[in-house]
């Protein structure tokens, strides 16, 4: 059987997959970090030549280059430096429309991290608030970042009793 | 408590990347596949100069002409370079039994084109005489692999 040309209704696509498996290792400083979650403990690491505490632990400081090698713990409870009122979806992300995503500086940390805020109206959130962790309950820990549910209002006062040595 | 004296566990998680590609042929590669499936025939085309080009392309890869028209080639053809895969990557190879990619240049193309051996791939080496193995009627779906390998042809 012979043609003469090729068929002039062409294939539009061809279909291929990239498929990158992945295996983090998540180093010493962070498995230490995500472990102690699981106890319901924040840990930092404090800055051999500035004293400032890091949290998640860092290994240098990324001010003073100098290595931060004291492991220390921090408060779950902390004070909003800044946020963001969240009103578009996410894919991959099903919380409802809007909340709050913050920096919240936990006592005993010289620096914030980042947290979402719930169980108050998104227009309650205002610099200087104080939040506390809400955590999973004993038994659901699995040692990793959603340990921590939300942070949530609180009456807290900041405490002078952090960051604690370990 | 200083970090050095911390005893640890290593820790890992282990994830996966997707991503579901559509690549659009274009109209030249789009009638090459189409012509694989609905005709079991392979096309080239044919560039300034009178060389066959196969796969075919719109323009010629050696002065930019526009290609004219198009040929049919053989599904029978020469290897011109073997690598042999003997320890084949999950995902990464399109077997995972080791095969052989090989460049064949078919009888009436100029150039030569990339595609695989399985059954023979530890005898098929430069210089040999190989043969399209092809998807059966009504399996070819428009896809370089409507043609599944390149086995040695049987001496004649």
């Amino acid at each position: 059987m012979a043609f003469t040309a090729p068929p002039d209704d062409a294939v539009k696509y061809v279909e291929s997959l990239v498929w990158l498996p992945y295996h983090y290792v998540a180093g010493d400083y962070r498995a230490v970090y995500l472990r102690a979650l699981k106890d319901k403990r924040i840990l930092g690491s404090r800055c051999d030549k500035t004293g400032k505490v890091f949290v998640p632990p860092v290994i240098n400081s990324p001010e003073s280059f100098a290595p931060c090698s004291e492991i220390v713990e921090v408060s779950d409870c902390g004070t909003i430096t800044t946020f963001c009122i969240v009103n578009i979806p996410v894919i991959g992300r099903n919380l409802e429309l809007p909340y709050v995503a913050a920096s919240v500086v936990l006592d005993g940390a010289d620096i914030p991290i980042f947290a979402l805020i719930q169980e108050c109206r998104p227009e309650e959130v205002h610099m200087g608030m104080r939040v506390e962790a809400v955590w999973k309950p004993d038994g659901e820990r699995q040692g990793d970042h959603e340990d921590i549910l939300h942070f949530r209002p609180t009456s807290r006062p900041r405490s002078g009793e952090w960051p604690r040595p370990l | 408590m200083q970090f050095a004296d911390v005893v640890v566990e290593p820790m890992t998680l282990r994830q996966v990347m997707e991503f579901p590609y559509k690549h659009s042929t274009g109209p030249v590669v789009g009638r090459f596949l189409a012509g694989l499936k609905e005709q079991r025939q392979i096309w080239g085309r044919r560039v300034a100069g009178g060389a066959v080009v196969v796969p075919p392309q719109g323009f010629s890869e050696w002065d930019g002409s526009a290609c004219s028209e198009w040929v049919p080639v053989a599904d029978e053809g020469t290897v011109v370079a073997v690598a042999r895969v003997w320890q084949p990557v999950e995902r990464l190879h399109p077997f995972a039994e080791p095969f052989a990619y090989i460049l064949v240049r078919l009888d009436g193309a100029d150039t030569a084109m990339l595609h695989v051996a399985k059954a023979d791939f530890e005898h098929v080496r430069i210089g040999s005489r190989v043969r399209a193995i092809w998807g059966a009627d009504g399996e070819r779906r428009g896809s370089i692999w409507d043609i599944r390998e390149f086995r040695l042809a049987r001496a004649s």
